[in-house]
């Protein structure tokens, strides 16, 4: 029998050829990875709240606590509302949700500010959201501050003669408070580089284990076709790895790129370094998609086993939760998922502007996640063609 | 009615028979949702996350600033992991992404506060890591206020004010934040309690539609139509019954977890809870069903629906990011979710202890998204009739 001169690319062109044809494989290596991250920027789109309703309940009524009040109205954060005349009918609005929060103001606020003695205002902030109780005590710390300061400087210590002096009353030591990286403190700079990442993978992962399914399907649970082109593993890896790296390169191109600009998401990357990154982070994933895909056997079985992976792998990838508070053993398994890295590595190019001897680390251990999976998936084809071979024989 | 009952059962049992025979379908029931509670359960332990790597650059080195980053050190979210000189070594060590902020205290810092030259101190937080960053921040935020303050008191304390008169003075207006429900602001709470259920109820619409369209894959769906004399919610109900069960079981152990061994907090009780639990249940056994109706005979599309709507669910439900926040049709789009409506009941019963007129929307949609495959059993039927199974 003549050998085949280029077994790769017999490989390449039939699985591409399948793809192709096989509209639910191309859902997810297409449509998924262009639309979703669309879908995904636009939820977080709006990055953070702002003008969140709160109802102010004032013992008080001086012409101080009125003061305190159109202070905090004025922020960007919380709005007030509605002022109610007690605390049952301020949480009736609370329950009803139509504010998230209740700034109480004593009523004995401006007496005991006149008396130099503390007074407490309380904030009581809904928990539907972690977000609120961020935002509104933020709005209202700071405005505390700021009357805490004048206060200080112009009614205790009424001594300043110049304006020089005041403003060394008023900040003895100055700090200054900077957010690196993400500078607006926005929710979808956060967290949409590392989800673009974990969809790479996972439409990965969908779409390769749903051409092996079909294989399994088409070929009586053979992954490969009875075909004198598929007897060399190597090539049928790399041939079959091949396509769907390729595709995904460019959908990560696309991310990265595209995606990116579109929504004003961080881009401090430069090109050749995201596709320095990516071709690792997508080697690997595509040949554990090939690994893991081994243990299906019908192409829809794959939908049940990847698809809900995702959510557990954002956590573990210590981007959302931070990754010094995971315990050693979640460590170890995230260990074993491309996504891990690659979302760190990917936000710390993009949105830090990392270099790519900063990533060190990462790309390190993708590299040896891609040799280690290439070498799963090897030994999954060797014997694959191995009981084909078999199976021929016994016919 | 007798035979109905009869059919259900026969269709109980086949449905009991063909479980057994796909192990993947067996492991995404019971080892996936128990997993993920050990996964989240273990993963969130501390509740908040604390002891937060961050870097110290102390340009100045004087007792004055030692005292200050002793007392930073003992604060709840930070530990200073390194401590330099060197602004650069620490901003490398932060794209490294070994630490999450940076506390600069600048040369002369003690020199210009003691003469009265306001010195500035500056913290750097690397908000690309959202959470570790909204912690460290408010530390080193309190802290660096704390400082000024601190040169005030001495001031005063050497021109002989009392305390009470220094605090008068420093802090006249004290913020009291009460964050409701859950006062130690643990994570853990609210999000484990988001993040498990709702990867069960993931698991749910995803198995519905995988065991409808299973029928249809193998060629049976003519043999189950017949087995249920061509009553709809005959054979609706004898298929789903054991998913059902089982995964109401499995709900209810979550809820026994965490509101008795872990002692989340639950204001309304723990069988309510049970209840909203089975709600819930029923609620995404119809959400799968209704995918599964929208591509009658097409398992693949009716499952790639659910795992694209499902996964997405999880923003929907606004926890970390408030729905009240989206663009308005994403407002909108929440409300289809069975999540969301689980998530506003968990919170405003379990978390507020409010009284259940409060959720009464939410009650009501989950049994309107359950109960709405019945108005569309007539494309159900005719699936079962005259649609093949379609790759």
């Amino acid at each position: 029998m003549r050998k085949p001169k280029f077994p790769i690319l017999h490989v390449w062109l039939d699985e591409l050829s399948e793809i192709v044809k096989d509209e639910g494989i191309l859902i997810f290596i297409i449509l998924l990875p262009l639309a979703y991250p669309l879908l995904y920027a636009m939820i977080y789109n709006t990055e953070t709240q702002r003008q969140l309703p709160i109802c102010v309940v004032d013992d008080n009524m001086s012409d101080r606590s009125r003061d305190f009040i159109r202070r905090i109205d004025a922020t960007p954060e919380v709005k007030i509302a509605t002022h109610c005349t007690n605390m049952e009918e301020a949480k009736e609005l609370m329950r009803q949700r139509r504010v998230y929060g209740i700034l109480h103001i004593p009523r004995e606020f401006n007496e005991r500010l006149w008396r130099g003695q503390q007074t407490v205002v309380g904030l009581y902030s809904d928990l539907t959201s972690m977000l609120y109780y961020k935002v509104e005590y933020l709005a209202v710390i700071n405005v505390a501050q700021e009357l805490n300061r004048n206060i200080k400087v112009l009614e205790r210590q009424g001594n300043a003669t110049t304006a020089r002096e005041e403003s060394v009353a008023r900040w003895p030591i100055r700090f200054e408070e900077v957010k690196l990286y993400n500078s607006a403190g926005g929710f979808a700079a956060f967290l949409i580089p590392p989800v673009l990442m974990l969809i790479l993978q996972q439409a990965l992962c969908l779409g390769v284990g749903m051409s092996m399914g079909r294989s399994r399907e088409h070929f009586r649970g053979l992954v490969i076709p009875p075909n004198k082109h598929y007897k060399n593993a190597l090539a049928v890896v790399l041939g079959k790895g091949l396509v769907h790296f390729l595709i995904f390169l460019l959908m990560g191109i696309y991310m990265s790129v595209c995606v990116t600009r579109w929504f004003g998401l961080p881009n401090l990357g430069h090109f050749w370094e995201i596709v320095g990154f990516l071709v690792p982070y997508l080697a690997a994933s595509t040949f554990m998609a090939m690994f893991w895909s081994s243990f299906i056997y019908r192409r829809e079985d794959c939908i049940l086993l990847f698809v809900f992976m995702s959510i557990p792998l954002l956590f573990l990838s210590g981007v959302s939760w931070p990754g010094a508070s995971i315990p050693p053993f979640w460590q170890a398994v995230a260990g074993i998922f491309p996504s891990t890295y690659g979302a760190n590595a990917y936000v710390r190019i993009q949105s830090m502007g990392a270099s790519m001897g900063d990533c060190h680390y990462e790309l390190t251990r993708l590299w040896i996640l891609t040799g280690v999976y290439f070498l799963l998936s090897w030994f999954v084809y060797l014997f694959e063609i191995r009981r084909s071979v078999g199976r021929t024989i016994l016919k | 009615m007798l035979k109905a009952l009869n059919n259900i059962w026969k269709i109980t049992k086949r449905e009991l028979r063909a479980f057994s025979r796909r192990p993947i379908f067996l492991m995404i029931m019971f080892v996936a949702p128990l997993g993920f509670l050990w996964l989240f359960t273990s993963l969130m332990d501390a509740g908040l996350p604390t002891k937060l790597p961050a870097a110290l650059v102390d340009e100045d080195d004087t007792h004055v600033t030692r005292q200050l980053t002793r007392i930073l050190g003992t604060m709840q979210e930070t530990n200073f992991v390194i401590t330099t000189k060197s602004f650069t070594e620490a901003r490398q060590a932060m794209q490294r992404g070994e630490i999450y902020a940076i506390f600069r205290i600048p040369k002369g810092t003690t020199e210009a506060a003691l003469t009265q030259r306001q010195p500035v101190i500056s913290f750097y937080t690397n908000d690309t890591y959202y959470v570790a960053a909204s912690l460290l921040m408010k530390d080193m935020r309190k802290m660096s206020e704390m400082a000024g303050l601190a040169m005030t008191r001495a001031t005063m304390r050497a021109r002989g004010f009392r305390d009470d008169q220094i605090m008068g003075t420093l802090q006249p207006i004290v913020i009291e934040s009460h964050p409701l429900g859950n006062p130690h602001l643990n994570y853990s709470v609210v999000l484990t309690n988001l993040i498990v259920p709702g990867l069960l109820m993931l698991v749910i619409m995803l198995t519905t539609s995988y065991s409808f369209g299973n029928e249809w894959k193998r060629g049976q769906q003519k043999h189950l139509y017949e087995m249920g004399n061509g009553n709809m919610v005959a054979i609706v109900t004898g298929k789903l019954l054991p998913q059902t069960v089982i995964y109401t079981i499995l709900f209810w152990l979550f809820d026994i977890i965490f509101y008795n061994y872990l002692e989340f907090p639950c204001a309304c009780g723990i069988p309510r809870m049970m209840l909203w639990g089975f709600l819930a249940v029923l609620a995404s056994q119809g959400f799968g069903l209704l995918m599964f109706i929208a591509f009658p005979g097409q398992m693949r599309m009716a499952m790639s629906a659910c795992s694209l709507l499902g996964v997405m669910q999880f923003s929907l439900a606004g926890f970390s990011f408030p729905v009240s926040a989206m663009d308005l049709p994403f407002q909108w789009l929440a409300n289809i979710f069975p999540l969301h409506h689980y998530f506003v009941t968990y919170v405003n019963q379990a978390l507020n202890g409010y009284a259940i007129h409060y959720v009464w929307t939410s009650v009501v949609a989950l049994m309107v998204i359950f109960l709405l495959p019945q108005l569309f059993f007539w494309r159900l039927r005719d699936a079962f009739l005259h649609k093949d199974y379609k790759e």
